[in-house]
């Protein structure tokens, strides 16, 4: 097998793979695959997201009305259906990335005081 | 908001949406696979593993399903939807499950009706929680009455643990109690009327009348209907005679409250004016009696001046004289236990300086504040112990319809094992399983609920026609209210989750993989490791069906026992053919000694109606009586248990009650003859043993006493209660007695039908006086019938219980065994096959069954002698243990067990090997 296992694969937190979905759809629309593909590449393979909750938490963000679903052809000529964000799931994403910097600094603050000590 | 109607309009487009859901997982697997392909697997291979990194795809569309709607309620609609069509495929399954419930829940709803509007319900006053009861308690109740401070008491009083309780108290206390206005707001009394004649425009009738102090309306806060109420200025001695009616009267005699208000009626010959007219939901503040008029308290110095015990100005002043009834409205925040230790004290020290000794010190009465948000208890106590008695009956039949239910339930889980194991397997949530199982039979519970509040609402009809039987004037008028109906439909969910829960965790607990196995072969398998505990548990609830049918069948034989044994009663005179009906001459205006007169003309005049064979007449009919005076034979007070009636001439020949010597009372016995009497059998053998009666003087005591020849003596005739023992009875003409003359009930002993004379008898009545209506009238088989209502109605439920209690169980067992039957059907197969008979193989399937029988009876004998001891006071003439009672009972019981097994026991017998065999 030529492809390598990843080091360690990280549990998705609660609530965080609306976010990474949200931020996966900034700049193009994509389908569910594509969205799975895009963060475990993107995470350097640390997340993984399973397809058992990747399909309810995309339709959740729908029922929401966060993002929109079409059926369009995909670029192999496959009807797929492809996300996109709203307006409002815009609006969203910049709420919930603030909150979440926030909280990762706020996180990096606690965890790592004993280097600033040191320094 | 927009999100609910996104809901409602994807929940129409579901089916589109899970064909599209399907599709996007079908594209993430493809794409899934071919980046695999790209990766260097196989194409298979690479199907495989996409496949199993999306797991199980029915679960990913299921939780994905579950964000789009009410999932909820999308499952219910599925279970619901599944649980008819289940319920449609077994028919008779459901018919038989659906019956044994709707028979179970509509008894138990037709006697909580009757609970309900007896026991529970408040009356139609505004705030009618902070109204209380006011009663005292004392105890020593036996003594002889000089030991009590209540010299003497007009009103009803009930035993009550140790002692004595009462609702009536001298009217000084009500004046004491009225002043202590920081507990009431207001404190009202009243007491019940006699019956009065009632004439308006010209036409008399009977009418209930209730007395009632100037605050009693204000107290109860009812609105007039039309006009006013009774207020604290028409309640005086001297205030012009004014009377309130109840709706019911204005609409009858009236036409409209509005129409009455202003009118005169004649109450017993004195002129009323009607000021207004109560609401028609009003019934007064006593369940059991529905007043058709109110007339101020002091109006009795009016109307209760020419009888016995003549009300005078005094009278309200007498502080040994017990008679009226008070009921109090607490302040707001005032509790009731407060208001007892407030008016407590004050009571006791007004009773303690009416004690006239120191022995009725000792036993003063102490006040009680009850509660009287449902008016007063009468009702509650004379109906509370039966009705409580056939709701624990109805209550057995539920438990063995549910059983019943579990039973079949069960035999149908270990059916569906398969059918849940595979839905298990392929990846069903155990709780999703459970619910939908639950689902089934709440549904087959709250239908059989519906069924069973149509069978309540005949039920009770039924009831009441059965309760009233006969009684004019019935007040109990029980309806399916919410109440009721939200009683039933709680019950019958609660069955549903009682009986659905078990067979339910037991189905889901199944091992899938022996399950799936397949053929019965599998089935057995699994079922041999779970058998012991799953036979055990539907032989248990067999069993107990049948020793609950044995109580069942056991109470029935008691009731009917003692029903027969009340009707065998030597009644000691010829009930058939009598005409009884009530007259009072005295209220329609008749007086002394014109009303003797009266009174024998018209006896003169009924004797003549051709088909009459002889007319009398007595102060009340002999099952009615119970009248006693003081009575001194050679100058010593007669046996205290002794009773009098005062009656008119040829009363033994009209009664036929046979004369053993002298003769009866006749037309010779005027006011101004010889004093006579006639003794009854027991009195001469009490007081002169074998001595000669005939021409003995006894005296009648009291203020006027008077001297009375024996003149003959009757043999023994039953007087007063039919439970009653015979008493020393003594027959004295009433034209010859001082105590004035009242009502008198006439008896006539006729040809045919006795009511077929009914319309002359009005007609001669009428021609007499037009003022006096005929009441009460029956023959005398029926007001015998009428003593024994209650166990007439007792007998006849419980039969009817009983029947259905083997009906159920009967089907029940019939399930289990035909069950069983169709389980085993491979293993008789085989014994026929290797030589069994037909005969052995239906003794095998009878002798389980009988075995049932036998183990519920080992249970049910003495569960059934236990239990005979808490209807006790309910039986006449046969014990709790009585043989004949329950050895019939057992035989009926194997009677209905061998029937319910001969069925299945038979299909058994007829199993054709090679079928049986070939099945598997």
């Amino acid at each position: 097998m030529p492809k390598s296992e990843p080091p360690t694969r990280l549990e998705l937190l609660q609530g965080t793979l609306e976010v990474l979905i949200l931020r996966t759809l900034l700049r193009e629309a994509k389908h569910g695959h594509a969205i799975a593909k895009h963060i475990q590449r993107t995470s350097e393979d640390l997340l993984q997201v399973e397809t058992g909750s990747l399909y309810p938490a995309l339709h959740r963000l729908e029922a929401k009305g966060w993002i929109a679903a079409s059926w369009e052809l995909s670029d192999k000529g496959k009807r797929a259906r492809y996300y996109r964000l709203t307006p409002r799931g815009r609006k969203q994403l910049v709420a919930e990335q603030s909150k979440w910097e926030a909280f990762s600094r706020a996180m990096g603050l606690i965890l790592r005081p004993a280097d600033q000590e040191g320094q | 908001m927009i999100s609910f109607f996104r809901k409602l309009w994807w929940l129409t487009q579901r089916r589109a949406r899970e064909d599209e859901l399907c599709e996007e997982l079908q594209f993430h697997l493809e794409e899934e696979a071919e980046e695999r392909t790209e990766e260097g697997l196989s194409k298979e291979e690479a199907l495989r593993s996409a496949r199993f990194e999306l797991g199980n795809p029915a679960i990913v569309e299921e939780n994905t399903r579950a964000v789009w709607g009410w999932i909820l309620l999308e499952q219910l609609i599925q279970d619901l939807r599944y649980a008819l069509r289940t319920m449609l495929r077994n028919r008779v399954f459901t018919a038989l499950a659906l019956l044994s419930l709707a028979l179970g829940i509509g008894a138990n709803t037709a006697i909580y009706s009757f609970m309900d509007a007896i026991l529970l319900r408040s009356l139609p006053v505004s705030d009618p929680e902070s109204l209380v009861v006011l009663n005292w308690h004392s105890k020593d109740p036996r003594g002889p009455r000089p030991n009590h401070v209540m010299h003497s008491m007009d009103g009803s009083d009930w035993v009550e643990g140790d002692g004595l309780s009462s609702g009536i108290f001298p009217f000084g206390v009500f004046e004491l109690l009225r002043e202590n206005n920081a507990v009431f707001s207001n404190l009202f009394a009243y007491y019940h009327s006699d019956k009065r004649n009632l004439t308006i425009k010209g036409e008399a009738e009977i009418a209930a009348g209730e007395y009632v102090s100037g605050e009693y309306f204000t107290g109860l806060a009812v609105p007039p209907a039309a006009g006013r109420l009774i207020i604290a200025d028409d309640d005086r001695a001297g205030a012009p005679p004014v009377v309130v009616i109840s709706a019911g009267l204005a609409d009858r005699r009236f036409s409209g409250a509005a129409n009455a208000v202003g009118q005169s009626v004649l109450i017993d010959n004195i002129v009323f004016t009607v000021i207004g007219v109560t609401p028609p939901e009003f019934f007064g503040v006593d369940p059991a009696e529905s007043p058709d008029f109110y007339l101020p308290m002091h109006a009795n110095l009016l109307l209760d001046r020419t009888v016995p015990w003549a009300v005078k100005p005094e009278t309200y002043l007498e502080r040994n004289h017990y008679w009226i009834q008070m009921m109090g409205r607490l302040r707001p925040g005032v509790t009731r236990a407060q208001a007892q230790a407030a008016l407590a004290p004050a009571f006791q020290q007004w009773v303690a300086a009416t004690a006239s000794n120191p022995r009725e010190l000792e036993s003063l009465p102490a006040l009680r504040v009850e509660e009287g948000a449902g008016g007063l208890g009468t009702l509650r106590r004379r109906y509370s112990k039966p009705l409580y008695l056939l709701l624990v009956m109805v209550g057995l039949i539920l438990a063995i319809a549910c059983a019943n239910i579990a039973n079949l339930l069960l035999s149908r889980a270990a059916a569906r094992q398969r059918e849940i194991a595979v839905r298990l397997s392929i990846g069903a949530d155990r709780l999703r399983v459970l619910r939908q199982l639950l689902t089934e039979s709440v549904c087959l519970a709250f239908l059989g609920g519906v069924l069973g509040v149509v069978l309540a609402f005949w039920g009770v009809n039924f009831l009441t026609v059965l309760l009233a039987n006969g009684h004019e004037g019935f007040t109990l008028h029980a309806g399916l209210n919410w109440h009721v109906l939200i009683a039933t439909f709680v019950l019958s969910v609660f069955c549903g989750a009682v009986f659905g829960l078990a067979p339910a965790l037991q189905s889901t607990r199944a091992e899938v993989m022996s399950a799936l196995k397949g053929g019965r072969a599998a089935e057995r398998g699994w079922q041999s490791k779970l058998a012991f505990r799953r036979l055990s548990l539907s032989h248990v609830l067999v069993v107990s069906q049948i020793v609950i049918s044995l109580l069942m069948v056991v109470a029935a034989g008691l009731f009917v026992r003692t029903l027969s044994h009340l009707q065998s009663i030597q009644l000691g005179f010829n009930r058939e053919n009598v005409l009884l009906f009530e007259l009072n001459a005295r209220q329609a205006g008749h007086h002394d000694p014109e009303i003797l007169a009266f009174y024998e003309e018209l006896r003169k005049q009924f004797a003549s109606i051709p088909g009459i064979r002889s007319a009398t007449l007595s102060h009340a009919s002999l099952l009615g009586a119970g009248r006693g005076v003081e009575i001194l034979v050679s100058g010593k007070s007669a046996a205290p248990e002794t009773r009098i009636l005062h009656t008119g001439p040829r009363f033994f020949s009209t009664m036929q009650i046979p004369m053993l010597v002298g003769r009866e009372i006749d037309e010779r016995d005027t006011p101004d003859s010889t004093g006579v009497v006639v003794a009854n059998e027991r009195f001469v053998k009490v007081h002169f043993g074998t001595e000669d009666p005939l021409g003995r003087h006894i005296t009648r005591g009291g203020p006027h006493p008077r001297e009375m020849e024996i003149i003959g003596v009757a043999s023994d005739a039953h007087y007063g209660r039919l439970k009653d023992a015979t008493r020393p009875v003594l027959y004295i003409p009433y034209n010859q007695d001082q105590q004035r003359v009242q009502q008198m009930v006439y008896a006539l002993r006729t040809t045919g039908d006795p009511l077929n004379y009914v319309p002359t008898v009005r007609e001669i009545v009428h021609r007499a006086d037009s003022r006096i209506p005929l009441v009460d009238i029956r023959t005398q088989a029926a007001e015998i019938d009428r003593t024994m209502n209650q166990e007439i109605v007792f007998a006849r439920l419980c039969t009817g219980f009983a029947m259905l209690a083997l009906v159920i169980a009967g089907i029940g067992l019939y399930g289990t065994t035909a069950y069983g039957v169709a389980r085993r059907t491979a293993e008789i197969g085989i014994r026929m096959a290797l030589g069994a008979q037909r005969g052995v193989v239906m003794r095998m399937i009878l002798g389980q069954v009988l075995l049932f029988a036998a183990l519920g009876i080992a249970i049910g004998l003495p569960a059934a002698l236990g239990a005979s001891r808490l209807v006790q006071s309910f039986l006449f003439g046969v014990k709790t243990d009585d043989p004949l009672t329950l050895g019939s009972a057992v035989g009926i019981l194997f009677g209905a067990v061998m029937l319910a097994g001969y069925v299945p026991a038979r299909r058994a017998s007829r199993i054709d090997p090679i079928h049986a065999l070939r099945e598997d």
